[in-house]
C-alpha cells in the first residue's frame, strides 16, 4: 500500500523533471536560434552576452519601445542591432505563439473530449482570416492606420467568432459536438466570402492575402511581440485552475464529470472563450499557424501522460520548443530563403499527425 | 443477508417525493416516491427503459426532473451545488469510453477531486491505495485505464466512486460487464461499505440480475412504465404475479433457508403478453 503511493509521487516527481528538461532545451534552442543567421553567426556566449546586457533592459522598459518605436537598442553595433530587432522578437514571438496555441489546443482537445480538436477548429482563424481579408482587399477596417489594420481587423474578427461561442455556451446543455459543429459552419462561411473576395481580387491583394495566411513570425516587431507576450502571461495563470476539471472532463465526459463534482457546461464554456481568446491574440499578429496547437498537445501526451496538471505546461514548453524548432528550420535550411513557419510547422506536424492516426487505429475504442 | 441493515437516528439519507419526469412529451418517471435510510442498500429492478438510469440521474443532478423534490440528508437537492452534491453522492455510470487515458490510480484518484483544490495530500494518496487494494487493483494501479477490459475498467470505475467517500452511491449496472466470480465479488463489496459500521453509507443499484438483487438488497424499488410497482423487502416484492407483470415471464420462487437466500427461478416467457412487451420496450 505504502508502495503504490510513493510510485506515485514518485512519477509525478519524474514528470516534472521531464518538463524542466524540455524548458531547459527551449531556452537553449532558442539562444542558439538566436546567433544564426546569414548576416552574423554567433555562439550562445555571445548571444547571451547581447541578450543580458544590463544597459539594454533600461533601454528595452523605456516608452519608446513599448510604443512601438525603433531607437532600440541603446547600442547601435551591427550584431546588436540584428539580435535586437530582427532575431530577438522574432524567436520571442515563435515561442509565445507555441506557448498559446498549444495551451488553448491541449484545453480545447480536453474540455471537448476529442483528440482531433486544434486551436482553429472552433472557427477563430477562418474569422481571423476574414478579417484580413477585409483589410487587404476591400481596404475596410476598425483602424485606419495601414500598418495595423490588419491585425485589428483579423483580431476583431476572430472576437466576433468568440463571441458565437459565447452565445452557443450560455444555451442550455451545449454539448461538445455541437462547438465542434458550430466552428466548422463558421469556417466553411468565412470560407466562402474570403474566397468572394479573392474572386475579385487583383493580383498584388491576391499575394499580400496568400501570404498573409502562410503564417510568419517576422511580422511583429519588439513592441508588439512585448504587449502579446505580456497579454498570454495575464491569460496563462487562469488556466491552471481548471487543470482537475479538464482532467475529469476529457477521462469520462459530463456525466462522469457531474458525479466528480464538475459542472461540464459552464467550465466548457469558459475554457473554450480563453483558448479561442489566446489563439485569436498570437493569429491576428501571425497569420495562420495551426499545426503546433494540434501536434503538441498530443506529443505530450506521449511523453507525461493525460494529467493536465501537467499536460498544460508540458504542452505549453513543446509548443514553444516545435514552433522556434521550424522557423529556425525555415530560415536556415535554404537560406537566404525564409520558409514561412506555418508551412514548416504543418510540413513536420503532418507526417506525425497521420501517424498518430495509424497508431491509434487499433484500438480507438 | 437480508434484513440486515442497522436502524440509525437519523432516518434518511435520501427522501423522493413525486417524481416527474419526461423528455419532451413522452414521460419516463411518474410519481415516484421512495426513501433510502442510512446503512441500506436498495435495488432497482425493472425492464430496459423502465427509467432505471433515470431516476438514479435524477438524483445527481445530470438531469433535472420536471417535477417532485429529492432530499439528500434532509436537504433539498436544489439547495447544493455540484460540487457539494459530489461530496454526498457519487454517481457510477455503466461504463467510461475515454479518448484520454490515465492510469488506474490517477483514475481512482479523480474521485478525491471534489475534496482537492490543487495538490494531492498523503491522505489522499493512502485513500487511493487503500481503496485499489479493496477492489483488488493494486497490481492494475499504474496500467493505463483504457487498455483494461471492460469489467476490469468497470472495478476501477466503482473504485472511483468509493474513493470519493460518499453517504450515498447511485450504481448503473455495476455488474453488466462482469463475469459470473466478479459479478458477486463486487455487489459483496457494496454490501460490506455499506454494512461498514463506522461510517454511514447507502447504495442505490440498478440491476438486471432478481437474484443478485435478492441476495445483496435490503428492500427492491421495481419499476414499472415509469412507475413504482412496488417497494418493498425482496420477499415481498419478488412474487411470480409482480415478475410476470413486469418481465413477462412465468416463475418459481424459491424461499430462504438457512443456507442460501432467496432465489427465482426463471421460467418462460409469456406468450400470450409478448405483444403488450413490445409494446412497452418500443
Amino acid at each position: 500500500m505504502e508502495s503504490i503511493s510513493e510510485k506515485h509521487v514518485l512519477n509525478g516527481r519524474n514528470q516534472i523533471f521531464l518538463i524542466v528538461i524540455l524548458t531547459i532545451c527551449t531556452f537553449a534552442l532558442a539562444l542558439f536560434s538566436m546567433g544564426l543567421g546569414s548576416s552574423s553567426q554567433l555562439d550562445m556566449f555571445s548571444t547571451m552576452n547581447i541578450i543580458f546586457d544590463k544597459d539594454q533592459f533600461s533601454c528595452l522598459f523605456s516608452f519608446g519601445t513599448l510604443g512601438g518605436s525603433s531607437t532600440f537598442p541603446c547600442n547601435q553595433d551591427l550584431q546588436s542591432q540584428i539580435v535586437w530587432n530582427l532575431r530577438f522578437p522574432r524567436i520571442m514571438m515563435g515561442m509565445i505563439t507555441g506557448v498559446a496555441l498549444s495551451t488553448a489546443g491541449a484545453l480545447m482537445q480536453g474540455c471537448l473530449g476529442n483528440p482531433l480538436v486544434s486551436p482553429l477548429t472552433l472557427g477563430v482563424a477562418s474569422g481571423a482570416a476574414l478579417g484580413a481579408a477585409f483589410a487587404i482587399v476591400l481596404n475596410l477596417s476598425f483602424i485606419p492606420v495601414p500598418e495595423l489594420a490588419i491585425v485589428a481587423n483579423a483580431f476583431l474578427f476572430s472576437l466576433i467568432v468568440v463571441a458565437i461561442i459565447i452565445q452557443l455556451g450560455n444555451m442550455r446543455s451545449v454539448s461538445a459536438e455541437s462547438y465542434i459543429l458550430v466552428g466548422i459552419a463558421i469556417t466553411f462561411i468565412a470560407g466562402a466570402i474570403v474566397s468572394t473576395m479573392q474572386y475579385f481580387a487583383t493580383d498584388a491583394q491576391l499575394s499580400q492575402l496568400a501570404h498573409w495566411s502562410f503564417g510568419s513570425l517576422s511580422r511583429p516587431d519588439l513592441g508588439n511581440t512585448i504587449w502579446i507576450g505580456l497579454a498570454i502571461l495575464w491569460i496563462l495563470p487562469t488556466v491552471f485552475k481548471w487543470a482537475w476539471d479538464l482532467n475529469t472532463l476529457s477521462l469520462g465526459g459530463d456525466e462522469f464529470a457531474i458525479s466528480t463534482g464538475v459542472e461540464p457546461v459552464s467550465t466548457r464554456r469558459n475554457i473554450l472563450i480563453i483558448s479561442a481568446l489566446m489563439t485569436s491574440i498570437v493569429i491576428s499578429f501571425t497569420g495562420l499557424i495551426g499545426f503546433v496547437g494540434l501536434a503538441a498537445p498530443h506529443m505530450s501526451r506521449l511523453l507525461i501522460g493525460n494529467d493536465y496538471r501537467k499536460l498544460i505546461p508540458c504542452s505549453a514548453v513543446f509548443g514553444a520548443f516545435l514552433v522556434v524548432f521550424a522557423d529556425t528550420m525555415g530560415r536556415t535550411l535554404f537560406a537566404p530563403i525564409v520558409i514561412p513557419v506555418g508551412i514548416m510547422l504543418s510540413i513536420i506536424g503532418g507526417p506525425f499527425f497521420m501517424y498518430l492516426l495509424l497508431q491509434n487505429r487499433g484500438h480507438a475504442h | 443477508m437480508i434484513g440486515k441493515h442497522q436502524s440509525r437516528n437519523m432516518s434518511n439519507v435520501l427522501r423522493v417525493n413525486n417524481l416527474c419526469f419526461s423528455w419532451g412529451e413522452i414521460p419516463v418517471l411518474e410519481n415516484i416516491e421512495f426513501s433510502c435510510k442510512w446503512g441500506e442498500l436498495i435495488a432497482i429492478l425493472g425492464v430496459n427503459g423502465a427509467g432505471k438510469s433515470t431516476l438514479l440521474k435524477c438524483m445527481n443532478k445530470i438531469l433535472q426532473p420536471q417535477t417532485g423534490n429529492i432530499e439528500i440528508e434532509s436537504k433539498n437537492i436544489d439547495d447544493f451545488s455540484i460540487l457539494e452534491l459530489s461530496k454526498s453522492i457519487s454517481y457510477v455510470p455503466q461504463s467510461v469510453m475515454t479518448n484520454f487515458s490515465m492510469d488506474v490510480f490517477d483514475v481512482v484518484l479523480l474521485g478525491r477531486r471534489p475534496h482537492i483544490s490543487w495538490r494531492i495530500s498523503d491522505a489522499d494518496r493512502d485513500k487511493v491505495s487503500k481503496t485499489l487494494q479493496l477492489f483488488d487493483l493494486e497490481d492494475f494501479a499504474f496500467r493505463r485505464f483504457d487498455r483494461l477490459s471492460g469489467g476490469e475498467r468497470q472495478r476501477v470505475i466503482v473504485a472511483k466512486a468509493v474513493a470519493q467517500n460518499p453517504s450515498l452511491f447511485l450504481f448503473d449496472e455495476p455488474t453488466s460487464d462482469l463475469d459470473l466470480k466478479n459479478q458477486i465479488e463486487v455487489m459483496k463489496r457494496i454490501r460490506h461499505l455499506v454494512d461498514d459500521k463506522n461510517e454511514r453509507k447507502s447504495a442505490l443499484v440498478a440491476v438486471h440480475d432478481i437474484n443478485l438483487a435478492c441476495r445483496f438488497a435490503d428492500r427492491i424499488l421495481l419499476l414499472h412504465e415509469g412507475k413504482v410497482k412496488a417497494f418493498d423487502t425482496p420477499e415481498s416484492v419478488l412474487n411470480e404475479q409482480n415478475i410476470a407483470e413486469v418481465f413477462g415471464v412465468t416463475s418459481t420462487i424459491l424461499s430462504a433457508t438457512d443456507e442460501s437466500p432467496m432465489r427465482v427461478l426463471v421460467g418462460d416467457e409469456i406468450k400470450f403478453n409478448a405483444a403488450s412487451i413490445i409494446k412497452q420496450e418500443e
